[in-house]
C-alpha cells in the first residue's frame, strides 16, 4: 500500500529523517513510537508530500508521489488527522465534512450529506451536526476531524498524535473510535504515545530514533523483547 | 472678521455634491483595490519566485511614492505612452485603484499569515488544491479578521481622494476651490469642506466598530 525508500528529509542543515525504508501493507496497522524529535511527524507528513523529501522514493496505492497533479490524486486517497484537529472554525460540523467530497469529489450535496451523517453517527456525534467547532470538546472535534478524513474514502489513514493535545478523559473516546476503524480493516499508520493503543491494536511498531527506524516488530515482540539497547532505553522511561 | 453663514448655506448642495463624487471615487477605488489587494496579498506568499518578486516590486512602489506623483504620472504621463488623453475620472480611480491595491494587499497577505498553518495543511490533506483551500477556508477566516484595517484603508482613501482634485476632478475638494475661486470665502467654504470630509469618516469608523464588534460575538461562523 505505502513504500518508501531511501526517504531523506532537511531542514535547512538540519537532518530529520536520514534514510528511511518502510513497507505498509493493506489493512495493516502501523503504530511509530519515538522521542520527540525522533522525526516521526516528519515521515508521515512526507507519506501525504506536506512535507517534501528531500531524497528518495514513496509510493502511495501505486502512485509514486512527484509533481503537483500526482500529490493531490495521492492525498485524495490517504485521510491525515493532526495533533491540532485543524476543524474549519468558520464551517458547522457537517460542512467541515461535506467541503473535500463536494469540491474534489464532486458528489452531489445529497450524498455529501448522507456520507456526512453517517459518518456521524459511526464516530458517535450525530447531535452535533450543525454545532460549530468552538462548541465541542476537543475529543468531540477529533472525532469530526475523523469522520472528515474518512468522508474521502480514503484507502489509509494517517495519525499524527491523535490524542496528544487531549484531557486525559477524552484519550479513550477517539482511541475507541480509532479502534473500530482497525477492526473494521483500515490501513492504518500512527504515531503516538499512547503505548496501550500500539499494544492492543497494532500489527506491527516501529521504533524511531534521530531520524531512522531502530528496530520494529510485533508489538508483542516489540514490547516485551525489544533488541537494540536504544529502544530498551526508551521503552523504560515510558513503560 | 465675519463668518458668512450665508455663503455656508448656498454652497452646501454643490459641496454635498462633491462630497457624492468623493464617496463614488473611494468606494470604486477600494473595491478594485479589494480585488487587486486580494490577488497581490496572496501573490507576495506565492511560492513562485517570480510572481513573489513582482508583487513584491509593485507593493514597494506604491507605497514609496506619493500618492499625488501617482497621480501626476496616469494622467500626465501615461498619455504620452498611450498617444491620447486619459478622462480625468478614469485617472483619478485608476490611481487611486493602484494604490489603494497596494495597501490592501499589505492587509490580506498579514490576514491570511494570521491564519493557523494547520487549516491550509488540513485543506490540502483532503485531497484540495491551494485554491480551493485559499478560497473556501483561507480566505473566508482572512476576511473576518482584516475588516478593521479595511475599513481604516477605507477612510485614509476617502482623504486622500481629495488628490485628484490636481487634475481638476470635480470631487468636494475641488468643489470647494471653485466655490472659493468665485467667492473668496476661503475661512468658511474650506472649514465646511472639513466638517463634511469628517462627518464621512466619522460615520464609516463607527460602522467598521459595528462590525468588528459583531464579528468578535461571533467570532468564528
Amino acid at each position: 500500500m505505502i513504500s518508501i525508500k531511501g526517504l531523506h528529509k532537511r531542514f535547512g542543515k538540519l537532518h530529520v529523517l536520514k534514510g528511511i525504508d518502510a513497507f505498509i501493507r493493506e489493512q495493516e496497522v502501523v503504530v511509530i513510537i519515538g522521542p520527540s524529535g525522533s522525526g516521526k511527524s516528519t515521515l508521515l507528513r512526507c507519506i501525504n508530500f506536506l512535507e517534501e523529501p528531500s531524497d528518495g522514493e514513496i509510493v502511495v496505492d501505486g502512485i509514486p508521489l512527484s509533481g503537483e497533479a500526482n500529490i493531490n490524486k495521492v492525498r485524495t486517497e490517504v485521510g491525515m488527522v493532526f495533533q491540532r484537529f485543524n476543524l474549519f472554525p468558520h464551517m458547522t460540523v457537517q460542512e467541515n465534512i461535506t467541503l473535500a467530497p463536494l469540491k474534489v469529489r464532486n458528489m452531489s450535496k445529497a450524498e455529501a450529506d448522507k456520507v456526512a451523517l453517517d459518518l456521524l453517527a459511526k464516530v458517535g456525534l450525530s447531535d452535533k451536526a450543525n454545532a460549530y467547532p468552538d462548541q465541542l470538546s476537543g475529543g468531540q472535534q477529533q472525532r469530526v476531524a475523523i469522520a472528515r478524513a474518512l468522508a474521502m474514502r480514503p484507502k489509509v489513514m494517517l495519525f499524527d498524535e491523535p490524542t496528544s493535545a487531549l484531557d486525559p478523559e477524552m484519550i479513550k473516546e477517539v482511541l475507541d473510535v480509532m479502534k473500530t476503524l482497525a477492526n473494521e480493516g483500515m490501513t492504518m499508520v500512527v504515531v503516538t504515545h499512547e503505548m496501550g493503543f500500539a499494544r492492543e491494536v497494532g500489527d506491527r511498531v516501529i521504533f524511531m530514533d534521530e531520524g531512522r527506524i531502530v528496530e520494529e516488530g510485533t508489538p508483542e515482540a516489540f514490547f516485551t523483547g525489544a533488541k537494540e539497547e536504544r529502544t530498551k532505553a526508551f521503552l523504560s522511561k515510558i513503560l | 472678521m465675519n463668518f458668512n453663514f450665508d455663503l455656508v448655506v448656498r454652497s452646501f448642495p454643490l459641496l454635498l455634491a462633491g462630497a457624492v463624487v468623493t464617496i463614488k471615487i473611494t468606494l470604486l477605488s477600494v473595491g478594485f483595490g479589494l480585488i487587486i489587494g486580494m490577488f497581490v496579498g496572496m501573490a507576495k506568499l506565492s511560492k513562485i519566485r517570480l510572481v513573489k518578486v513582482l508583487a513584491t516590486m509593485y507593493v514597494d512602489f506604491i507605497r514609496g511614492t506619493p500618492l499625488l506623483v501617482q497621480i501626476f504620472l496616469i494622467y500626465f504621463a501615461l498619455p504620452m505612452v498611450l498617444g491620447k488623453r486619459i478622462d480625468p475620472f478614469i485617472a483619478a480611480i485608476t490611481a487611486c485603484s493602484v494604490n489603494s491595491g497596494a495597501y490592501v494587499a499589505e492587509i490580506f497577505r498579514a490576514g491570511i499569515q494570521s491564519i493557523d498553518k494547520g487549516q491550509m495543511e488540513a485543506g490540502r490533506s483532503l485531497g484540495m488544491s491551494w485554491a480551493q483551500t485559499m478560497r473556501y477556508i483561507i480566505l473566508p477566516q482572512a476576511f473576518k479578521r482584516i475588516i478593521p484595517p479595511l475599513g481604516n484603508e477605507f477612510i485614509a482613501m476617502l482623504k486622500d481622494s481629495s488628490l485628484v482634485s490636481v487634475i481638476g476632478f470635480e470631487e468636494l475638494t475641488r468643489r470647494g476651490q471653485l466655490i472659493i475661486a468665485r467667492t473668496y470665502g476661503s475661512f468658511e467654504i474650506w472649514l465646511t469642506v472639513a466638517f463634511i470630509y469628517l462627518i464621512m469618516t466619522f460615520t464609516i469608523s463607527r460602522l467598521v466598530d459595528y462590525l468588528e464588534r459583531r464579528y468578535k460575538i461571533d467570532d468564528k461562523h
